[in-house]
């Protein structure tokens, strides 16, 4: 699968936000629907927390219906009107797979060592609440910014 | 420069570093004020903000209508209805079972009428970029 990004803030921004479906979407042939009234089909190499989209293989269709093959294609995110999701992804399931990815990067290294995104003095000075953060749930609690119907 | 927040490393809105990831010797946590008189603040394990039920800003108006369908009007007079499944603070929204309506305005020459035509097209599931919409509303009712 495509690796994580590598910054922080990048990753905190997709986390808090519905690009984290999109990012989800990574190797998935998709339909781009760009402001200028033009398209983009093709396979979805990357898709970072502003949206922008690197796309491979790709039909561009422009606003006048001229078809031109590329091989790569970048898409800023402001540029995004559309994206079409292919029926087969089930958007929760994708949406929890790439939370499930975040704090799997977040919790590498172990409890003891290893570097840690929030630095902690010590386990024992912080309520429990604030621990959650070290242990992933076990069911994937959706960061409460999603509003998306449960069950 | 830092971000009077506090659970994630940086703040949601500004994306700037908190004050408990920049200085976190200083950092306190936050007071907690729950919903209910009765819980205290020390209730194990109460996530971040848990989902009210109340409707305390314009964003909750629309959670009322997850999974209800509506109308969303766009820029250059797009109108899309369809099942609403996500949404997001941007209003970056998944929409199911969609139609997208493309009205345009086509000007006879010689008598300078406006006419006014629409196109019409259906689309199963729907990622919408939140800077395109102008309005959220239950679809509307013909008659």
């Amino acid at each position: 699968m495509a690796t994580m990004v590598n910054s922080i803030r990048e990753r905190t921004i997709a986390e808090n936000s519905m690009v984290i479906l999109l990012q989800g979407l990574q190797g998935e042939v998709t339909t781009v629907d760009l402001k200028n009234e033009s398209t983009a089909r093709g396979r979805v190499v990357s898709v970072d927390a502003f949206m922008n989209i690197r796309l491979e293989d790709v039909l561009y269709r422009d606003r006048r219906g001229q078809l031109t093959q590329l091989q790569d294609l970048f898409i800023t995110g402001r540029n995004v009107r559309y994206v079409h999701i292919p029926d087969h992804r089930d958007i929760m399931k994708t949406i929890e797979g790439q939370l499930a990815k975040i704090h799997r990067v977040r919790n590498f290294g172990g409890e003891g060592g290893g570097r840690k995104e929030f630095a902690k003095k010590s386990k024992s000075d912080f309520p429990k609440k604030y621990q959650s953060v070290s242990s992933p749930p076990l069911q994937t609690a959706l960061p409460n910014s999603f509003y998306s119907p449960r069950g | 420069m830092i971000c009077r927040g506090h659970i994630t490393a940086f703040c949601r809105r500004c994306t700037l570093p908190h004050l408990k990831t920049r200085f976190p010797q200083i950092w306190q946590p936050p007071h907690r004020f729950v919903n209910d008189a009765d819980s205290n603040i020390m209730a194990d394990e109460v996530e971040q903000q848990p989902p009210t039920n109340t409707v305390e800003e314009p964003l909750d108006l629309i959670r009322l209508s997850l999974d209800e369908r509506i109308y969303v009007k766009m820029r250059n007079d797009r109108e899309l209805r369809g099942r609403l499944h996500a949404y997001d603070q941007h209003l970056n929204m998944i929409l199911g079972d969609v139609e997208e309506t493309v009205t345009t305005v086509e000007i006879d020459e010689e008598t300078y009428e406006e006419l006014y035509k629409s196109t019409k097209r259906n689309i199963p599931m729907l990622f919408v970029r939140g800077d395109g919409v102008v309005l959220v509303a239950p679809p509307l009712r013909v008659g």
